[in-house]
This record gives C-alpha cells, structure tokens and sequence, in this order.
C-alpha cells in the first residue's frame, strides 16, 4: 500500500473525469478472462492442427449445442458463486421439472407442462432458498440434500423411466438462420446475466455480498433477500435447461442430467470466478464453458474413448483452481 | 518457589513494518510482588508482554527469569517455565467442558489415555482455589462472560505458575468475581509468585499493586512503588503533558437546535444500560470509554444491529424501532463500523463501489447502473475527502493506505446524505494525516447541519474532535464534559472510576 501516491488535483477537470471513467473500467475483469481467451485459442489451434474437420462451421454449432443446457443453469450458478453461495441441486431440478413437463403434457395441453416445469423449478429454488437465508443451513449442505430429495422424487413421479412427450420438438431442434434454437436461447442468457451483473443494482449486491457478507448488510443491502432471488433465478433456469432437453431428447428421464452439478462449477471456476466470492463475471463462465466443450469435442473426433472425458474435467477444474492458487502467490495477493 | 522467580526485561526494542512499537524499555515484576502496567491503548503493553511470553520475538534488549536468559523462548517453553498470561480477549473452545478447557492440551495420561477422573479433580481443584463454584462439566460457551474470565485464569494457574500476566481482568468481572479475583492475586502474590496487572482502573491500581509502571508510545515513562503516585500523577503519564494543550476547535453549543435523535434510558443485553442523550444538528458528540465500556454498543443498537431492551430512540422527535442497518439507513442514520476490513469495505472491490453502496438505488434507474454514474460520484468525494490515491474509481480498494480506505467509507454515507452519522473508533489504524483530513472533513459537513456520534477510546479523539463528550464505564454514562472542559486528563480520569 503506497502513502506516496500523488496527492489529488484540487479542481478536476471535466475531461480528467471522463477519460479516467472509461479506460480503467474494464482494467480490473481483463487479466483473468483474456488470459482463459489464449488458453482457448491454444486449444483451437492444437485440435485444428490434429484434426482438420474440428474447424467447421458445424462443429462449432455441435460445440455450442453440447454446452447450451450446461451454460444455461451456470449463468445463475455464476452468480450464485459471487455471491458466496452454490447449488449443487441443478442437475435434480433439471431432470424433476422435465419429468414434471413430461408427466403433466401426457394428458394436458403442453402449455400445462410447461407452466407445471417453470413453478416446479421456481418452488424448488424458493425451497433452496429458504433453507439457506430464513432457516441458516449452509448453502452447500442444503442443495447437497435437495439434489438427492429432487432426484428421488424425478425418479417417483417417472415410476423410474423415461417418460415421452409428443410434439414437443420445436424448442430443442428448431434452426432459425441454421443455428440451433438452445444456442440462441443460451447466448440470449449469456447477455442477459452480462447485463445483470454488470449494469444493475442486483448485481451490484450480488458482488458486495460475496465481497463481504456483513459490511452489505451495514451498508443497508439485503442481502437475504438478495440471495433468496438468486436461488430462485437459479431453479428457473434449470427449469428451461430441463425443457430443452426434454424436447431435445424427445422424453424426459429423471437420470437425464445427471452430473450437471459437476460440469456447471467446472465452467464457472475455469472461467474465473472465486469460490471466497465478490469476484468473476458471466463472460468469464462463458469461455469456461467452450473451454470444457472444444475438450470433450476434441477427444470425441481423435477418437479418444468418452470416459476419458471424465478424467480430463476433473483435472481440467483441479489445474485450474491450482493455477489460481500459485498465480495468488507470486503475486503476493493471496497471502494473508 | 523461591525469590529468584523474577522476570526482568532490559532495553526490549521492537519494530512492526518500520514502526517501532516499543523503544528501550525496561520491565522489572518481582517475586511476591503485584506490578500494575498502565498505559492507553496503543502505548506496547501488550506488544511487550507477547515478548515475555515468547509470541514476539524482541529486536534488541534480553528477556531473562530466575537469572536465565530467555530471550526468544517460544511460547511453549515460557510455558513450561511457569510464565503465564490471560488474555483480555477470551480465548477458549466454547463446545468443550469446563476441564476439559482448563486442562487443554495438557492432559493428565495414563498408559497413553487421558485420566479424566484426575483432570476433573484437578480442575476442581483450581476452580476452588479462586473461590468459584464452577460446575466443571458445563460448556463453557453456556457460561456468563465472567465465569468464561475465571475459566480461562485456572487455566493459567494449572500446574505451577510462576509469573502470572493478567490483561485487564476485571473488564467483563461483576463486583463480587473481581473481589474474588482480587484475594487470588493477593494468595498467588504471598505464595511467590510475580504478577504483572494490565488495567485502566486506576482506583484497582491502589488496591493490589505494590508497584506501578506507565508506558506511552512505547517507552516507560514512569517507575515506581504505587504509594509514591497520586491518580493525577499516573494520568498525566499516561497522556503525557501536552497533550492538554491540543488545538480544540471552536466548540458549538446547539442547545438552540431541536435534537434530530434522543436516546432515553437505552439498555440492551448486557452491553450498557440509561443511556440517555440528545443529538442536535451541526454537533459532535464523543461517547468515550475503553474497549468493552458499551460505547460502540450505543451505537450498534441505533444502527438496529442489536436489540432494544428497554429504552427509546427517537428520531426527530418520535420514538422509532429500528429492525435493522437498511432500516436506519432510510431513516437517514449511517453507521462506520469498528473493523473496517471485517465490517466496512469490499476489499475485492472498486472504490467507486465502495463509496456508492449504500447509494446504488438513488444512482440508478429503474434498477439499471452505470460504472460511470459511480465513478462521477467517487469522483466528487475523492476531491472533498481528499482521498490519496490516483483518481481512478475503478481501482481496488486494496490499493490505498487504510486512512485512505477510511475516507472512501466515509463517502460512503456522505453521498448517501445521512442526517445522522455514527462513528465507531473512526481513525483506529489510521496514521496522523489521514486523521487530521478526516477530522476536518467531519467538522466541514457538520457545519452543514450533520449531527455525528462518535464511539471512540482515544482520548486524543475526544478532545480533538468532539463539541460534547459523555464518558462510559461498564455500560454507564458517568459523566458529560462540554466545551473547554473537554481534556485529556479529565477525560482519562472520569473513564478510570467506577460506574
């Protein structure tokens, strides 16, 4: 900390203040995620030089098909880790309000299901929410619980299979422009929480509360309300992932995401965001996710057997957080 | 135990990032003798007895017991040597039984497993040698403050103790357990052991020490046997003789003003008790007393981070209950906590966001914020505060000197346009510029109409800042000084008494 900075102007100048309110704006986000940005183009690179029909146009689109649902339930999740908190419960939401949908539509208008998915997926958030905020079960025990209670009941009300909607494809399968609908919905997510967490007084909470939990609620933020509203963000969230897989796969299973938990906290701390919280960026998730998605694409086309891929995610996140770690280090930010 | 049980210190120099914290001190605690350290806070007392029990190591000077050079001893072998301290801070494992905390870590074992029935025993047997009838299988977190303080002192005297330093232990003691106290030291100090007393009472000091020693910005200032020092003496050593020729302001008498808060016979919890006072516009009212008096609890309790017992606030002019910090906050009360890196800032991120969070509605619309609504904001204060640091709001707070970090904190409730502000140990950790400029600053925007409380225990702050200053010993206001009577030494010396 340097006492010899130069001392303040006295009379700014309306044109100090403009420059000074641009330029340094994004100087704070960029290190991280341009430093994830050259390892992806590395990644391209190398999977380009090994196999030549890695760099198309298809390929690209299959990539960001993959990764939709995923990038879909981590953009709240992203948040959700600002925040300080997590939820571990996404995949079990994710297969119970496809199941819901799927089990409502087989004799109800689809309308129904769908709106039967959205409340089943809010309430499951509100329910997340509450333990943590109103109740005070740590976050991690809480969706560790609700994500074996949900995959039960997504098992029950399926009587353990596979359930079939019918007509329900537009949503998973539709190529308005020839790129995939679930893409155009998962980008269209990708801005709106850029925008949340950038542009808004929520986001602005959301940060200060991971931050530094006590100084917000001094400062006058609600923090519990603010945490409720995330967890609830959240359950929606996996309520559209588990319709667009749903109308994907053409049925709902209550094994269909199974995992999700694991592949959505491996994009978000790949991306940059810390789990002591206050810090990462949905733009930072984003390229965690093509990250992971161009990996276990690259693998597929080599024709490396899939389990593989399994191995290379767990590594991929522990590399990570350890780069983190030393980067901290010798830098001198992470000592205490 | 014999009289050669004497811990001697000798020219102990010690330095903390390039400031010397203490500068050639000697310390003499005899055999069967009661020495009473005084000095306000910041003075080494504490810095010097982590020395004796081997927690710091000293720069220069030697540390020697019974004759034997211990300088650098860590604090196991202080340990073992018989040199113990209670904290003034508790520091015992609440979940755990009362033996089970009075024998922690020194477990009497047989064939390799612990002996609970003799550590129960021993335990029992401590306990009864201060007078306590601390049942020793209870928890200690389900205890009362007090009896926690009598746990962790048998700790201390477990096994043979032959110096005993103890950190003001009286602070959290009722009448009746600091007597009980008192006739342990008494019994511990005829029995031969050497006893070094941490306290700001100075009527305590009279009571069981044989000898008093003042320390002040790290050095010993005075030496000698108790019965040669009157209480004016020791609080003139301890504020030094100066200090009552600090600059004070101009005071503002506001009796014409209507109060914008009155507290009528406030209580909560255990904290403090009739508090009453009046807060007009344009003033600045000290409520000075020592860690633990209750004067940051006054304010927490406004500010609704605590709970109203009995009493009342009122804000301009009708009662109110305040149910929490974003409920004052729109009653137009900020609150500067304590512990500015646990309480007050986010230390990951801008300053801009720093200054603007308590604002960020009024700065947005319909939700939505800029980065440069907020640096135009940061903007205006990091000019009036005059915050050192380049001007860029998006900067990490990290980055700037913690008088710095202050003044953003500050501008935190400036922007917010408080009517009422509540300080708690504004300039702790602050170095003497940023203090002078945060004074200012504070004088400036009462000037226009602010009405701020400060919870303080610098005295130095009191007669620097404060218009009206009320003194609180044990939860008690005990006395209101005004203008020209606000001195260090009748501040010092009101805080020292008994409620």
């Amino acid at each position: 900390m340097s006492t010899a900075a130069p001392s303040s102007p006295m009379d700014p100048s309306s044109e100090a203040m403009t420059t000074e309110v641009r330029s340094p704006a994004r100087r704070r986000a960029t290190p991280k995620v341009a430093a994830l940005v050259v390892v992806l183009i590395a990644e391209l690179v190398t999977f380009s030089i090994l196999a030549p029909e890695f760099l198309t146009r298809a390929n690209f689109l299959n990539v960001l098909t993959a990764i939709a649902v995923t990038g879909i339930v981590a953009m709240p999740g992203t948040l959700l880790i600002i925040a300080g908190q997590f939820d571990l419960s996404v995949a079990s939401i994710t297969a119970l309000t496809g199941v819901a949908m799927a089990t409502a539509a087989e004799n109800q208008p689809l309308v129904v299901g769908i709106v039967v998915a959205v409340v089943v997926g809010a309430l499951a958030g509100a329910l997340n929410g509450f333990l943590v905020t109103v109740i005070g079960v740590n976050a991690l025990i809480t969706t560790l619980g609700m994500l074996s209670v949900l995959s039960g009941l997504a098992r029950v009300v399926a009587e353990g299979l596979s359930v079939g909607v019918q007509d329900f494809s537009t949503l998973g399968t539709a190529r308005p422009f020839g790129v995939p609908l679930p893409v155009v919905v998962f980008l269209g997510v990708v801005l709106l929480f850029t925008f949340v967490g950038r542009f808004t007084t929520f986001g602005r909470s959301v940060y200060a509360i991971g931050s530094n939990p006590t100084a917000a609620r001094l400062a006058g933020i609600k923090t519990r309300r603010t945490i409720m509203m995330l967890f609830v963000v959240s359950g929606l969230a996996c309520a559209l992932a588990g319709l667009i897989l749903t109308s994907m796969l053409g049925s709902a299973s209550p094994t269909a995401a199974v995992g999700l938990e694991l592949s959505v906290v491996t994009a978000i701390v790949l991306g940059g965001t810390t789990l002591s919280g206050g810090e990462g960026t949905a733009l930072g998730t984003l390229v965690g996710l093509l990250i992971v998605g161009f990996l276990n694409n690259g693998l597929i086309i080599k024709g490396v057997d899939p389990f593989w891929q399994y191995v290379a995610q767990g590594a991929l996140l522990i590399g990570a957080v350890s780069f983190d770690r030393l980067r901290e280090r010798f830098s001198g930010e992470g000592r205490q | 135990m014999s009289d050669t049980a004497t811990v001697e210190v000798t020219g102990i120099t010690k330095s903390f990032s390039g400031v010397e914290v203490l500068h050639d001190v000697d310390l003499v605690a005899t055999a069967g003798s009661v020495l009473a350290l005084l000095g306000e806070n910041g003075a080494g007392k504490s810095t010097l007895m982590k020395i004796l029990v081997g927690d710091h190591a000293p720069d220069a000077g030697r540390v020697t017991f019974a004759g034997r050079d211990i300088t650098g001893a860590t604090p196991s072998i202080a340990r073992d040597i018989g040199i113990r301290m209670v904290f003034q801070e508790l520091s015992d494992a609440p979940p755990l039984s009362v033996t089970e905390n009075i024998c922690l870590g020194r477990w009497p074992t047989r064939r390799g497993r612990v002996d609970w029935r003799n550590a129960r025993r021993q335990a029992v047997a401590v306990l009864d040698s201060l007078g306590s009838d601390i049942d020793p299988d209870r928890a200690v977190g389900s205890l009362r403050i007090g009896e926690r303080q009598i746990v962790e002192i048998a700790r201390a005297l477990l096994g043979k103790t032959r110096c005993l330093i103890l950190d003001e232990p009286t602070a959290a003691l009722s009448a009746s357990e600091s007597e009980l106290l008192f006739e342990t030291i008494r019994r511990l100090r005829e029995a031969g052991v050497a006893i070094i007393y941490i306290t700001h009472r100075l009527d305590e000091v009279q009571r069981i020490a044989n000898r008093v020693q003042v320390l002040r910005d790290g050095a010993s200032v005075l030496e000698g046997p108790v019965a040669n020092y009157g209480r004016a003496a020791l609080v003139e050593a301890m504020v030094g003789r100066n200090v009552d020729s600090t600059q004070r302001p101009a005071t503002f008498e506001r009796s014409d003003t209507t109060p914008v808060m009155r507290l009528r016979d406030l209580a909560s919890d255990r904290a403090f008790a009739d508090v009453s006072l009046e807060l007009r516009p344009g003033e600045i009212l000290a409520l000075y007393g020592r860690v633990g008096a209750g004067t940051q609890e006054v304010a927490e309790t406004i500010y609704g981070v605590r709970k109203v017992d009995s009493g009342t606030i009122e804000i301009a002019g009708q009662p109110v209950a305040i149910s929490g910090p974003a409920d004052a906050i729109r009653r137009g009360i900020g609150l500067l906590p304590g512990d500015r890196q646990r309480e007050g800032a986010f230390m990951n991120r801008s300053v801009a966001e720093n200054l603007c969070a308590a604002s960020w509605r009024a700065l947005s619309r319909r939700g939505v914020i800029t980065r440069s609504k907020e640096a135009v904001a940061y903007l205006r204060w990091h000019d009036r505060l005059r915050i050192r640091s380049r001007d860029d709001p998006q900067q990490t707070i990290t980055t700037l000197s913690g008088g710095n970090q202050q003044k953003v904190l500050l501008g935190r409730w400036l922007e917010r346009d408080v009517r009422v502000l509540l300080l708690v140990e504004p300039t702790r950790g602050v170095d003497v510029g940023a203090r002078e400029e945060i004074y200012r600053a504070m004088r400036a925007l009462t000037e226009r109409g602010l009405a701020v409380l400060v919870a303080t225990s610098d005295h130095e702050e009191v007669v620097q800042l404060a218009d009206r200053a009320m003194i609180m010993v044990r939860g008690r206001i005990v006395r209101e000084l005004r203008g020209d009577q606000i001195t260090a030494s009748d501040v010092v010396s009101a805080a020292g008494g008994l409620p």
